[in-house]
């Protein structure tokens, strides 16, 4: 008998052991699961974002590396401690899960961990700090089961820091300073700084004092290199591109990237480091800050890799979403290839209605809403995006769709309202800035950001205009808490006059964010809670604001930890409340939005203050309602000025109820359309006709 | 990197260290005593242990080699034996050389926790005895001090350098004053019978520091019970840290911020109805608790977190069969372990329960071994099945199913020599999901998990060999030739790392030739 014939036997022998093993370890949820549309509409949906390693820690047997003594390591959460409070989330109202990316990270680095899951490294497994597949799948499972759902956070940009720039060519990783006498860090307006006065060449170090330039490079995050990839060099001068060098420790799981196809080094830019996001070419081509490896989105076997990668969690686990990591990193071109072949992908496999949505972390409203800009002709790229000239959607169609199934302009179903975050939450809630920038932010909105659903050619998306559909929120992993005591600049100004006492600060800020909460929960698009603000955690900057959520023990009402004199739950009724009345009332949810009146005031005028809005007309029938805030913390304010009043559009007569107040008062519409009333400060009112408000 | 599983490949390293002497019990022919080895004590020389089913500690008597066709079993004697006094020398060891026909070193390539020993490394045993009897109080002592030596070899390696460890150090005193009770005190492997096939101890294998007491109620009857100690070195049971010196002197001093340390107990009951002449059942009765106080661990400079403390136990039990002829006897082993038992005496536990402790883990197994020898044929067989779940919520890696069965027939030509062929079918299941298949990478595809993962090893060996002792499965010292193939299924690869040849390979080759001997040795007794 010939050796391969014995080794076939012997291999059909294993197969055949194979097929008797014991088989007694049942592994639930590893049986092949059938995908389907969890969701109805979207503007119903409560987002509830959790930081998996920080909400709580169902198994310890997965505390790999745990440190909690630092907020960058490995704290233990997982997603069987995110699955065993389920009820706990859902009790405040929240009704879909936010959760972090859960794919497998370089483990650490820089003596930071990957606890926040975006230094990607494998597409292809699971973090092992969260748990396996199983696990995964349980939990978006059990949120199923009680009809919530799951949305799965991703990044396309850039993998975590899986190379560095051999610039010096010696084969290892430095830090290396070169030359000497000046330094890029010295006083910008120094003539003599050949960093920033570039274009006079007799201001250059060498020709003006005789000394070489300071130039500080890490090869793991050098610098952008305006010219092309990342150039080598040496005392002689430029060498080429400088080799790309993967990382090779497994310990930390500073391995290759996967899938395969990024293993080859010109799927990444490799510019180097962006340092200035105003630049177009840096922003979308530089690495992002932390050495995170810029991937090269405009290649159509990249573009193909992400869907593939994506789409096949949603195939594994059946999450309902996606919330995309620095969308504006990115081209337009790849957003319109991977939503929409995403879309196509998942509606064959039976899921529609199927949530995109984006951070763009930027203030600018036409380059957040430009990555929600859709239709059949392609926008013009907004901000320092427009380095990337007249959009060619023939061209992409061209290069990159080999299905068949052409390209039209859709982008994302929305993306979270950053311009709203800096121009209404931080400057209007928090410093008490005048309400009329709340305005002026919503009239652009209809303009800047898409008009119409998603399309694509299949029927996916949440059928909702992305302008009509923003993802609302006050604070997220990537900005100090809301009631972070530095951001209340004018109160902590205040407190440190002695004009107010500690316990007037602390009030006001928990009034602040009462009233914060009231806007973002009846204001027209999707409300986003960052976990731990129902305990009224105040962590500042990133990591603080990164807390574990085990220390408040969950509780559900003003609870004071006796450990550490610390009372949590302080807002949890609060917002349960308000997710009732948003349920409750369907013009919170799919009416259209009015400003109703607005303020620069911010002083002692009768109006400071005051923002007021309708949510009426859309998808809400007849449904109406008003909601009155008083942003000052100074005085009561009454929406009207001299000659002026609040003009509604509910009909004269009409008998308004303050559904918000726990005593409600009745508003009556007068015969000029017009309603009259005081609001308490930093206090608000939601007023529903009087038919509608039965029940309450 | 992340450690192995403590029931999984970790264990069968630990076994393999643990578990290296040979599991002779008493069925093997041993070397004629010295001519001026003492006389064995009267309590021990009443009856022959039975083969392969006792745990006492192979009796004077058992040394004296008996004729090949006679049955071992030992006559009455017929004058009072003189009480055994002296220094005496014994040894188990194997050794041998191997490769697997590509230019590797021979492997183990075993994926159970106790698998085929055929491919087991390099080992040796030392032992070292002194035997007295204090006629003043009708007691005889035994001092045993048995040293373990493991690879690297300096042969192989041409380094000096060896590794070491003291296997036995105690003390035992046999038949306190003339009665049945013996007491022991030391460090010691405290083993009952062994599945040779698999080198293992299934029902009680202990390692501790301590001591015990026997009481023989009869020559077929006796209780034993024990206490003992271990403390593996890590930061689980000890944690280290520098304070400044104390009384304003220069310089750091170092205290133990945690030194705990595991306290185990033993009982074991065992009796033996005889049977004909040479024949009987052996059935023991088993159990362990395990204990670990609470304590406290320096997690940063002055931030402490509390450790649990923990217990366990463990239930079990053996019935045997013995003809006392030609080692032929079959044990059916049952044994179930709880919390912090089961995870093996030795073990640091892992993957906790939410309070830190080893609460829900639990391990089961089902055990058989024996041996059959008639004529020029014999025959060996060994195998199990386990499960064991750990203390953390739902299933991980280190939650194991796993079963082996292994058969080793004999033929001897005659008195020097034979063949033996042994086939092993060994699987295993872990709480993960199997690998994905090639299909999962193309593109546009997503084939679904196919369930927790399932590896399987199918293996073979043939075994010529010189057995200069004379004919018998037990036989030794024996000179081998081992050719083993092994063929594992996709499930099996996927347990090695990526890029190791076990992860490639379909079929491994294992070929060497060396010797195993044991003569003279109590590194297991009771």
């Amino acid at each position: 008998m010939k050796t391969g014939t014995i080794h076939r036997a012997l291999a059909a022998a294993a197969v055949i052991g194979g097929a008797a093993s014991l088989g007694c370890l049942k592994l639930d949820d590893a049986a092949p699961i059938t995908i389907s549309t969890h969701v109805d509409d979207w503007r119903d949906e409560v987002i509830y974002q959790v930081l998996v390693d920080r909400f709580a820690n169902g198994d310890t047997g997965n505390d790999y590396n745990v440190d909690r003594s630092s907020l960058g390591k490995w704290h233990g959460g997982d997603w069987k401690g995110l699955e065993d409070h389920l009820d706990y989330i859902q009790g405040l109202g929240a009704t879909t899960l936010w959760i972090s990316p859960v794919v497998k990270n370089v483990d650490t680095d820089a003596g930071f961990d990957a606890y926040h899951g975006y230094w990607m490294q494998d597409l292809t497994q699971t973090n092992p700090h969260f748990g396996d597949l199983p696990a995964l799948r349980h939990l978006v499972a059990a949120a199923h089961d009680k009809k919530m759902r799951v949305i799965l956070d991703i990044v396309t940009n850039h993998f975590g820091q899986l190379f560095y720039y051999d610039i010096n060519k010696n084969g290892q990783p430095d830090n290396n300073v070169y030359g000497y006498g000046c330094d890029k860090f010295r006083d910008p307006n120094d003539p003599n700084n050949p960093y920033t006065n570039p274009s006079d060449p007799s201001a250059n170090c060498l020709v003006k004092n005789g000394m070489s330039g300071i130039v500080h490079v890490s090869e793991y995050d050098p610098d952008f290199d305006p010219r092309g990839p990342v150039e080598a060099y040496t005392s002689l001068g430029n060498s080429g591109p400088a080799p790309i060098i993967f990382n090779n420790d497994p310990a930390t799981n500073h391995m290759p990237p996967m899938p395969e196809l990024f293993q080859d080094v010109t799927t990444f830019n490799r510019r180097g480091r962006t340092v200035d996001y105003s630049v177009g070419d840096q922003l979308l081509h530089g690495d992002f800050p932390g050495g995170l490896k810029d991937v090269d989105t405009v290649r159509c076997d990249v573009k193909a890799a992400m869907v593939d990668a994506y789409a096949r969690w949603v195939e594994l686990a059946d999450f309902d979403g996606f919330r995309i990591d620095t969308v504006k990193h990115v081209e337009p071109e790849f957003w319109r290839y991977f939503t929409q072949k995403v879309r196509q992908r998942l509606a064959k496999d039976g899921k529609e209605n199927f949530f995109m949505f984006g951070e763009a972390f930027d203030g600018d409203d036409k380059l957040v809403g430009s990555f929600t800009r859709n239709g059949d002709v392609p926008e013009l790229p907004a901000g320092p995006q427009s380095v990337l000239g007249t959009p060619n959607l023939a061209d992409e169609n061209k290069r990159c769709v080999t299905d068949g199934v052409a390209l039209n302009a859709d982008m994302l179903d929305s993306l979270f309202y950053f311009p709203q975050y800096y121009g209404a939450i931080s400057s209007v809630f928090r410093d008490a800035g005048g309400t009329k920038s709340i305005q002026g932010l919503w009239e652009q909105r209809p303009m800047n950001w898409g008009s119409q659903p998603a399309k694509g050619g299949v029927k996916g998306g949440p059928g909702v205009a992305p302008a009509k559909l923003p993802v609302n929120f006050l604070d997220n992993h990537d900005v100090g808490r809301f009631l972070f005591r530095e951001f209340f600049h004018a109160d902590i100004a205040a407190l440190t006059a002695g004009q107010i006492t500690q316990k007037d600060f602390d009030g006001v800020r928990r009034d602040k964010l009462k009233n914060a909460l009231v806007f973002l929960f009846t204001e027209q698009g999707i409300p986003c809670v960052y976990y731990g603000t129902e305990q009224g955690l105040e962590g500042g900057n990133d990591p603080a604001n990164r807390e574990d959520l085990w220390d408040t023990g969950y509780v559900t009402q003003p609870t004071t930890d006796q450990s550490s004199g610390r009372t949590y739950g302080t807002f949890y009724q609060w917002i349960q409340k308000l997710t009732a009345l948003r349920k409750k009332h369907k013009a919170l949810t799919h009416g259209d939005q009015k400003v109703v009146w607005a303020t620069d005031h911010t002083a002692a005028e009768g109006d400071a203050g005051i923002f007021a809005f309708e949510r009426a007309g859309g998808d809400a029938g007849d449904a109406y309602a008003l909601v009155v805030i008083n942003t000052s913390s100074q005085h009561a304010s009454a929406p009207g000025d001299v000659g002026m009043k609040m003009k509604v559009g509910a009909a004269p007569g009409t008998m308004l109820v303050d559904v918000l107040a726990d005593t409600p008062a009745s508003y009556a519409v007068a015969s000029d359309g017009s309603v009259t009333l005081q609001v308490p400060k930093l206090g608000a009112a939601v007023l529903v006709p009087q038919a509608q408000a039965a029940g309450n | 990197m992340r450690a192995l599983s403590v029931h999984g490949a970790r264990v069968a390293l630990l076994a393999a260290a643990l578990s290296s002497s040979a599991g002779r019990a008493s069925a093997q022919p041993a070397p004629q005593a010295p001519a001026e080895a003492p006389a064995p004590p009267p309590d021990d020389a009443k009856v022959a242990p039975p083969p392969g089913a006792t745990k006492s500690e192979p009796s004077p008597v058992a040394e004296i080699k008996s004729a090949p066709e006679a049955p071992l079993v030992a006559q009455p004697p017929t004058e009072a034996p003189r009480p055994l006094t002296g220094f005496s020398f014994g040894s188990y060891g194997r050794m041998i050389a191997a490769t697997d026909f590509k230019g590797r070193p021979g492997r183990d390539a075993d994926i159970v926790a106790h698998g085929s020993r055929l491919d087991e490394g390099n080992y040796v045993e030392l032992e070292l005895r002194r035997d007295d009897y204090w006629a003043i109080t009708k007691t005889s002592t035994r001092v045993v001090a048995t040293l373990a030596v493991g690879t690297p070899l300096f042969h192989y390696t041409g380094q000096f350098d060896v590794k070491l460890a003291v296997r036995n150090l105690y003390l035992e005193a046999r038949n306190l004053g003339g009665t049945k009770l013996s007491a022991w005190a030391g460090s010691r492997m405290y083993r009952g019978d062994d599945i040779y096939l698999l080198d293992w101890w299934p029902l009680d294998n202990l390692n501790t520091v301590g001591g015990g007491a026997r009481y023989d109620l009869g020559p077929d009857t006796y209780a034993a019970l024990h206490f003992g100690t271990n403390q593996p070195p890590n930061d689980f049971f000890v944690q280290q840290a520098s304070r400044p010196a104390p009384l304003g002197q220069i310089g750091a001093a170092a205290i133990s911020v945690l030194n705990r340390q595991k306290l185990i107990g033993s009982l074991k009951l065992s009796h033996i109805i005889r049977i004909g002449e040479t024949g009987g059942v052996k059935g023991v009765l088993y159990g362990e608790l395990h204990q670990l106080p609470e304590g406290q661990r320096e997690s940063k400079p002055q931030m402490f977190e509390t450790l649990p403390g923990d217990l366990g136990g463990v239930v079990g039990a053996q019935i045997g069969a013995f003809t006392g002829k030609r080692d032929t006897h079959l044990n059916l082993f049952v044994r179930y372990a709880r919390g912090l038992a089961a995870y093996g005496e030795l073990a640091t536990p892992t993957q906790l329960a939410q309070d830190k402790t080893t609460s829900g883990a639990h391990e089961f197994l089902v055990a058989l071994g024996g041996n059959f020898e008639a004529g020029p044929f014999g025959l060996m067989l060994g195998g199990y099945a386990r499960s064991f779940r750990n203390a953390s919520a739902g299933l991980d890696f280190d939650d194991v199913d796993e079963a082996i069965v292994a058969l080793r027939p004999h033929l001897f030509f005659g008195e020097l020599g034979g063949l033996a062929v042994e086939g092993s079918f060994q699987t295993q299941q872990r709480g993960v999901l199997a690998p994905p298949s090639a299909a999962m990478t193309t593109p546009g595809t997503t084939p679904q998990p196919a369930g927790p993962l399932a590896a399987s090893v199918f293996r073979f060996g043939v075994i010529p060999f010189l057995s200069v002792a004379g004919r018998g499965d037990y036989s030794r010292p024996q000179l081998r030739l081992i050719y083993v193939v092994s063929a594992r299924n996709e499930g099996a690869k996927a347990l090695y790392p990526q890029d190791d040849v076990f992860h490639i390979h379909n079929i491994e080759h294992f070929f060497g030739f060396g010797a195993e001997w044991w003569f003279n040795s109590s590194s297991y007794g009771g």
